[in-house]
């Protein structure tokens, strides 16, 4: 079908022959270019599918060089090097799944936000943090709980430089949310076998990309989040951080690093991959069969170096559940510990066994999400106690056009 | 005696019945056939509804759960007691209530939205049942598997009587429904086969 059929066709609908725009997206231009993305994603499948025997090689070359040896190159690679750093598991040790402790609490945790919006009536941001904690093998109904929180003090919406706070610093609020409700309700494992799950990786990305000069909101939201890791770590329940579909690369790195003969690494050369677009998951599912971990290794970053300063420092391992690979970091108390460490990867098999991801993560997300009637009806609370207060809660003109045309009726192509 | 809970909230009304929505079901509330009431009327009356229908709905992580092999106690729980999953019950209207007095006739106004929706305590059964001027109001609701629907109501508001008193005011509600289906036995022979069940 020629581009011009299909405009024809998208705007033939004869109940709506007045129309002349009926979808905002012009899906025609746009015929191309998917079907050039289209083509683009089979040669690369390709690629990687031929990459990955080697990939596969350089996993069992790697796990023969010696741990001492692969860390002077890891040195010489440069503090911009993201690889990963060796543990005590040889490269290519593979784990079975150990059984599962016949009880187990089980925390999981996630957020959502609603930015500040200067065109609505009143400025403020939300951060929302669901939660459920399960208790298996008691046969018990879960517990779900939600944090709200409103932020609409010049402290919150502003910064130290008097600049408005941006959307990576209310995520950050809300990382930190997430790990401070874990640390509170992980005090019901009460000594019994705990794991609290995050729906992220542990380490907190907006203070890992202001490392070099992190604004002193980042650096005091980092201290709190370091405190709720050690508050989790003080109930003796394990923490790990759940990634999926993870598209790290800190494996291949290493791999492509310890091929590097010696007197070659530098940082220029460690930072070739074996192939674009090839990842540690790609590689993984090969390695791993189902259930089975991978060996631990520390994904290498100036901020890890900070977690570690803070007894946090996060190493990672991949894991095969019935669906996928995923990632899962655990702070070093947890992955050098065997027990805890089983914990962890019994959990999070257990837990994935019927819904792909932990079933504490799918229900924590439902419960966090803020959906869009959740916020009309949270504007509607703010108008009326704004209301009360003796205010007149006005939107913006922009925001009432946007109603305008938000409902602006919408066909269904076919 | 501990405070009386609510089954549910009015999400959707007309004079004819109100739907309400539920987050738990009790072992023995609601139930298809038993009488409950909403407040109506600006709290003025009270609406009284027959119970005919209880909907679950499912999504999709319901039905991937119920595709699971086997899954744990608690996630069958967390479905059951915890999750929000919508529970809605569906009641005609067959009378109100005004100052304690009930009517067995269609309100002046449904139910508000959001009202609570409690079941009628035993007594206020018995009180109701007292007269059976509301059963054409039932037997005329179009689409509804009324003559079971009739049995069931009948059935507890009997077990709402002392014991010496239930088997003849099932008695009295089998002629009283033999005078409004007199005109098709197959029906009525059914209706009073249903009464007759434990």
């Amino acid at each position: 079908m020629t581009p011009s059929a299909v405009r024809r066709f998208l705007i033939y609908n004869p109940e709506h022959t007045f129309e002349p725009f009926p979808m905002s997206l012009d899906l025609p231009q746009l015929l191309q270019p998917v079907d050039d993305l289209s083509a683009f994603a089979a040669k690369r499948a390709g690629e990687l599918a031929q990459a990955l025997p080697a990939a596969q090689r350089s996993l069992h070359n790697a796990a023969g060089v010696d741990r001492q040896a692969l860390n002077v190159k890891i040195a010489a690679a440069g503090a911009g090097w993201r690889g990963a750093r060796p543990t005590d598991e040889p490269l290519d040790a593979t784990f079975p799944p150990p059984a599962h402790p016949p009880e187990l609490h089980v925390f999981g945790a996630d957020g959502s936000q609603v930015y500040a919006d200067r065109h609505a009536a009143a400025y403020y941001y939300l951060v929302n943090i669901g939660g459920l904690h399960l208790h298996h093998g008691s046969g018990e109904p879960p517990r779900a709980f939600t944090r709200p929180s409103i932020y609409f003090r010049d402290e919150d919406l502003l910064t130290a430089s008097g600049g408005a706070v941006d959307e990576t610093l209310v995520k950050t609020r809300r990382d930190v949310a997430e790990m401070q409700a874990l640390a509170e309700v992980a005090a019901a494992a009460a000594g019994s076998p705990g794991l609290a799950l995050l729906d992220n990786g542990l380490i907190l990305w907006q203070a890992s990309q202001e490392h070099h000069a992190p604004r002193p909101e980042v650096r005091e939201l980092l201290r709190a989040y370091l405190r709720a890791m050690a508050a989790v770590q003080a109930q003796a329940v394990a923490l790990a951080g759940f990634i999926n579909r993870p598209r790290n690369a800190n494996l291949l790195a290493l791999l492509a690093l310890a091929e590097i003969p010696d007197e070659q690494v530098s940082p220029e050369s460690a930072r070739r991959l074996p192939a674009p677009g090839l990842t540690d998951r790609a590689l993984m599912r090969q390695h791993l069969a189902e259930g089975q971990r991978s060996a631990r290794f520390v994904p290498v970053s100036p901020l890890n170096t900070v977690f570690a300063d803070e007894g946090q420092e996060v190493q990672a391992f991949y894991l095969k559940t019935a669906d996928d690979v995923a990632r899962v970091e655990i702070p070093t108390w947890v992955g050098e510990d065997p027990k805890t460490l089983a914990q962890v990867h019994a959990g999070v098999i257990e837990q994935c066994r019927v819904t792909g991801i932990p079933y504490v993560l799918v229900r924590a997300h439902e419960l966090a999400v803020v959906r869009p009637p959740d916020r009309q009806a949270l504007d509607q609370l703010v108008a009326a106690a704004l209301t009360r207060h003796g205010l007149l809660p006005e939107i913006s003109q922009k925001s009432r056009t946007k109603r305008w045309t938000a409902s602006r009726r919408r066909h269904v192509v076919g | 005696m501990p405070p009386r809970q609510p089954i549910g909230r009015v999400t959707r009304c007309s004079i004819q019945g109100f739907d309400g929505g539920i987050r738990l079901m009790h072992p023995d509330r609601p139930a298809f056939g038993g009488l409950c009431k909403a407040a109506a009327q600006q709290g003025a009356s009270d609406v009284i509804g027959l119970i005919y229908d209880i909907n679950i709905q499912d999504d999709e992580l319901a039905r991937q759960l119920a595709a699971a092999e086997s899954p744990a106690a608690e996630l069958r729980a967390d479905q059951q007691f915890v999750r929000p999953i919508p529970i809605e019950i569906r009641a005609l209207t067959v009378g109100f209530s005004v100052d304690g007095r009930f009517e067995q006739r269609l309100p002046p106004q449904p139910p508000i939205t959001l009202a609570e929706i409690y079941p009628l305590e035993p007594d206020e059964v018995l009180q109701f049942t007292e007269r059976l001027d509301f059963l054409p109001l039932v037997l005329a609701a179009p689409q509804l598997p009324v003559d079971h629907l009739l049995a069931a109501c009948l059935r507890q508001a009997a077990l709402a009587r002392p014991e010496s008193a239930r088997r003849m005011f099932l008695i009295d509600a089998g002629r009283a429904c033999a005078r409004l289906l007199a005109g098709d036995l197959a029906r009525l022979n059914q209706l009073v086969t249903d009464l007759g069940q434990p």
